[in-house]
């Protein structure tokens, strides 16, 4: 099978955002073939180059979005009156929307108006097929003559209303610089017509254009998002005036809508993210929640280790950095060294950025406050309970060795993503105690401890029941193992998006003419037994079958070679208490 | 697969007692405060309505809101609200505290009643931030330095050295020239694409043919319909093909006031689109700026002129010269402005006619071609050889004139450089 797999600043940039996940899938499903679709978002990351990459990437492509090169063409009469048209369609259609209320609910708008961003959207792409020179014309007054009528028009937002000469420019030039996928040459019958399946690994521009290869092939599409580019936009806004900032959310609401919408099936990568796609009108049955999947190895010598190295320790592992709140885990401890007081508590990471640095020197600082050195006689040197490390050092090398080291692993972010430290003490078989942050909940499901953020003595009180009850830690760092590497490994997620794209494939498959040398159609070029999705011939036969399939055949590169390992597996019981 | 999130998740977080305090506190109630063994569920529903003197404990998406003021205040839709919540840690289970079954839910809330605030809240002026660098200005200053030194040079030097000035003048104010056109005002705007740059070459070779052309070409023309040219190029009165060094040395010294009236323009242009609300409003308001900003440059550049003529003690070619100022200075505005297409092809039409005028000059020379010569001997003999790239670019200023005044008087033509928002 060929999948189309499109990035944006990621895979297979050096410096890109999940290019590690992108990888493995890559190389865990070697059966299927792969045309990488990057587009860059600096210069630099350009410049710094790619990721080795494994045989199954047939091709790469790339683009960049942070430039755009006007290829000089300027259109004619009914040229610029059929971009006048779309453009003027896509601006109406951001500025009058509910206010507020991007696509909340599809179901109560008017068909054609819910329509109308999708229908400009085509129009447009259709045109930079056809005709070309995009880039000219959305930078064009004529695209800032539109977005001014649409803005004046009645029945225009408030914001929107509002805006004067500059907002209408900075609108045009941002939506010009969103809609660059739309000039690019991916669309032909070589490229993009010819993937069976768009795998999008993010939202936003990444998804563009595995919407364009929809609408012109039919080509189905696969979004994955582990963060909500929406999101991602509010929290970046800057300090652009009001009209600007609400003409830009409501485009990016209504491309997220536009792409739940069209979009085979959406894998958020937790239930934080699939919350939003609902949000923005994700159809619920299309939906398939997929964990990230780690490096589960790593930790597998100190998993399968059944004993502990010290009993009264407890282990913060992370980036030290405000959003952890550090300062309510100082203060949760020394309630727990009220009650047992050989405690100690091992604070393992690197500062992150300028900010992070000034926190961890205000963390020392309080916990010198709070906690004396102390020593064991008279006459040996002291030392303080809560220790600052480092992974790397001598004592603590790798990662693992970090959670090896305590019998309970904490967690005191007050905002959290996906809680990769709380996964990686899983897979360690510790028992954790965590803030209700996130995807925490999720992630942990009863093999663990969950308090509210900010209490910190609740946090104290459930580490102290941890560290008083030996035989309920191991239970729970057990279960908390095994619920990891049910849920959690490459494994695990490389299966997911084998079924997934099967699946897909069988519900949508591309139809294609198939063309013999003189450009007349093939007729039976294509057996009819090629879209019968799964093992049609047999696992005996599956050497004659040559015009079949061969990726239905196999099972997932490594999902059969790695076994997930349930040898320490006890019932979850944690959960019901 | 799907669902896993679902199945997975527990009825109640384990250490179910640690959530009383917290709810204990949001309850405000002294019974609720020190009941802390109630469960989680049994607070929810049960909000105090009693008034409280300790926390606002009948209203706390109001305190939430205080505490959230920005966000609220500068939000565009609940969905921005709901990030921002989120992002400082709310999640759906501490909305359930404010009675509302998720973070969007809450946001939006949140968000009807800001927006009832927000009705008199003032619009934020946007600061007009325009960069101001020095460093263009003394290099606009440059042509002009070295193109007078270059003419001091060669009224001083003769023989070998006088050769040598010549060649090295050139060089130097050609290069001086490139250095003052590619930054400051004049420069080509940093949202330029790179196709561009076969535009940018072919007008600056028409843009050297032209000078050329100011400083040689009526000296030839004269020559050539007196019947010569019997010698090369020499400053002399007694050689029969002229060469007018005050109308380059004048165009060159212009650069500065060009490059200034170009600034004066941008900024003035600028501030006007910070201030008009329409389109409409905005191309009415630029288009004087525009006008003025040229006949500010063409009264610079005929006081220049004049100056020149005076000290080099030559005559002041007025016409063809701030006709030629006046075409370069648009089609550099134009370039700068974003706009290739048009300079490169008026400039190039303007030279061709010039050289169109002096090739036909010649050809009335064949047997039987003497008819082509007429034009512009007419042309020559009634109002001086001055009258040919007069003429020509004049037509070619009056054309990128009009186009210029409907192009830079578009807002587009003014947007800022490239900015993430």
């Amino acid at each position: 099978m060929r999948i189309g797999l499109l990035t944006e600043g990621g895979y297979p940039y050096l410096s890109g955002d999940a290019r590690l996940w992108c990888d493995r899938l890559v190389r865990g499903l070697g059966q299927h073939e792969f045309e990488v679709y990057a587009l860059s978002r600096t210069e630099r990351q350009e410049t710094e180059g790619w990721v080795p990459l494994p045989s199954q990437v047939g091709r790469v492509i790339t683009a960049p979005l942070w430039t755009a090169e006007d290829d000089g063409v300027s259109y004619g009469r009914r040229a610029r009156r059929r971009f006048t048209e779309c453009y003027g369609e896509l601006a109406t259609a951001l500025c009058t929307g509910r206010p507020g209320d991007p696509a909340a609910a599809p179901g109560e708008a008017p068909a054609a108006e819910a329509d109308r961003f999708g229908s400009a959207l085509y129009g447009l792409a259709e045109l930079a097929r056809d005709e070309g020179g995009l880039v000219g014309a959305l930078r064009s007054e004529a695209a800032v003559r539109a977005l001014e009528r649409a803005c004046r028009a009645p029945g225009a937002l408030r914001a929107a209303r509002e805006a004067r000469v500059p907002d209408l420019l900075a609108v045009a030039a941002h939506l010009e610089r969103a809609l660059r996928p739309l000039s690019l040459d991916w669309y032909e019958d070589d490229a993009l017509g010819s993937v069976d399946l768009c795998h999008a690994t993010s939202g936003g521009p990444a998804a563009l254009p595995g919407l364009l290869a929809r609408h012109f092939h039919g080509v189905p599409l696969l979004v994955t998002e582990y963060g909500v580019r929406l999101r991602t936009h509010y929290l970046a806004t800057t300090d652009a005036p009001p009209a600007v900032r609400s003409l830009l959310a409501a485009f990016h609401g209504r491309l997220a809508a536009e792409t739940y919408e069209r979009a085979a099936v959406i894998t958020p990568g937790n239930a934080h993210a699939r919350r939003w796609q609902e949000r923005c009108g994700a159809d619920r049955t299309r939906i398939r929640t997929v964990y990230p999947g780690m490096d589960a190895s790593r930790f597998a010598e100190v998993g399968e280790s059944t004993e502990c190295a010290e009993p009264d320790t407890l282990v913060w592992v992370g980036r030290v950095e405000p959003a952890k709140d550090l300062v309510s885990l100082l203060h949760a401890f020394a309630e727990i060294r009220k009650e047992e007081p050989k405690t100690r508590l091992r604070i393992v990471g690197a500062p992150a950025g300028p900010e992070g640095t000034a926190y961890l020197g205000h963390c020392k600082a309080l916990a010198a406050q709070l906690f004396p050195d102390e020593a064991e006689g008279l006459h040996s040197v002291g030392d303080n309970p809560v220790s600052f490390e480092e992974i790397g050092g001598p004592e603590l090398p790798t990662l693992a060795d970090a959670y090896a080291a305590g019998a309970v692993t904490v967690l005191s972010s007050v905002v959290e993503g996906f809680p990769i430290s709380l996964v990686e003490a899983m897979f360690c078989g510790r028992a954790t105690v965590s803030t209700d942050v996130g995807a925490v909940v999720e992630v942990i499901g009863g093999t663990g401890l969950v308090v509210p953020p900010r209490n910190p003595r609740a946090l104290g009180e459930a580490c102290l029941a941890l560290l008083r009850d030996p035989e309920r830690r191991e239970r729970l760092g057990a279960a908390a193992r095994a619920r990891a590497l049910e849920l959690f490994t490459v494994e695990q997620n490389n299966t997911a998006f084998h079924g997934i794209y099967l699946e897909i494939v069988s519900h949508t498959p591309v139809r294609r003419v198939v063309l013999d040398d003189t450009g007349e159609p093939l007729p039976f070029a294509a057996p009819a037994e090629a879209h019968v999705p799964g093992r049609w011939t047999g696992p005996a036969t599956r050497v004659v079958a040559r015009g079949g399939p061969a990726w239905a055949a196999g099972g997932p590169g490594r999902a059969e070679g790695a076994a997930v390992r349930a040898g320490s597996a006890t019932p979850a019981t944690e959960g019901a208490r | 697969m799907s669902g896993l999130g679902e199945l997975d998740r527990p009825g109640a977080p384990g250490g179910a007692e640690a959530w009383d305090e917290r709810s204990g506190e949001w309850v405000a109630t002294p019974e609720g405060a020190a009941a802390s063994a109630v469960s989680e569920e049994a607070h929810v529903p049960a909000p105090s309505r009693r008034p409280n003197p300790r926390r606002t404990g009948a209203d706390p998406v109001k305190a939430l809101m205080h505490r959230h003021r920005e966000l609220c205040a500068r939000a565009v839709d609940p969905l921005e609200i709901a990030a921002g919540l989120e992002a400082h840690g709310v999640t759906d289970r501490t909305a359930t505290r404010f009675r509302h079954r998720d973070v969007f839910s809450l946001a939006e809330e949140m968000y009807a009643r800001a927006a009832h605030d927000e009705e008199t809240a003032p619009r934020p002026t946007t600061p007009t931030a325009i960069r101001t660098h020095t460093s263009w200005i003394l290099l606009t200053l440059l042509p002009g330095a070295l193109c007078a030194a270059t003419v001091a040079a060669l009224r001083l030097t003769h023989g070998r050295a006088h050769a040598i000035a010549l060649a090295v003048g050139v060089l130097a104010g050609v290069l001086a020239l490139r250095a003052a056109l590619a930054r400051g005002p004049l420069a080509p705007t940093d949202g330029t694409p790179p196709g561009s740059a076969r535009h940018a070459s072919g007008s600056s070779v028409w843009t050297c043919w032209l000078l050329a052309y100011a400083l040689l070409g009526d000296g030839l023309l004269d020559a050539a319909v007196a019947g010569g040219p019997d010698g090369p190029p020499g400053a002399s009165a007694d050689s029969s093909w002229t060469v007018a060094t005050a109308p380059v040395l004048a165009l060159s010294l212009a650069c500065a006031p060009a490059a200034w009236c170009a600034h004066l323009f941008a900024v003035s242009a600028r501030r006007r689109l910070d201030t008009s609300r329409g389109l409409e409003e905005f191309t009415a308001s630029a288009r004087p700026l525009l006008l003025g900003a040229f006949a500010l440059f063409l009264s610079a550049l005929s006081a220049l002129l004049a100056v020149c003529g005076v000290v080099l003690g030559e005559s002041a070619a007025y016409a063809q010269t701030v006709t030629l100022g006046a075409l370069l200075l648009l089609a550099r505005l134009l370039t700068a402005h974003g706009f290739h297409h048009a300079p490169a092809i008026v400039l190039a039409a303007a030279a061709a006619a010039e050289a169109t005028a002096l090739a036909t000059v010649f050809a009335g020379r064949l047997p039987g071609c003497g008819f082509l010569a007429t034009p512009v001997e007419t042309a020559v003999d009634a109002w001086g050889p001055g009258s040919i790239p007069a003429l020509a670019c004049a037509a070619a200023a009056t054309a990128l004139l009009v186009h210029a005044t409907r192009t830079l008087t578009r807002a587009s033509a003014h947007a800022p450089a490239d900015r993430p928002c």
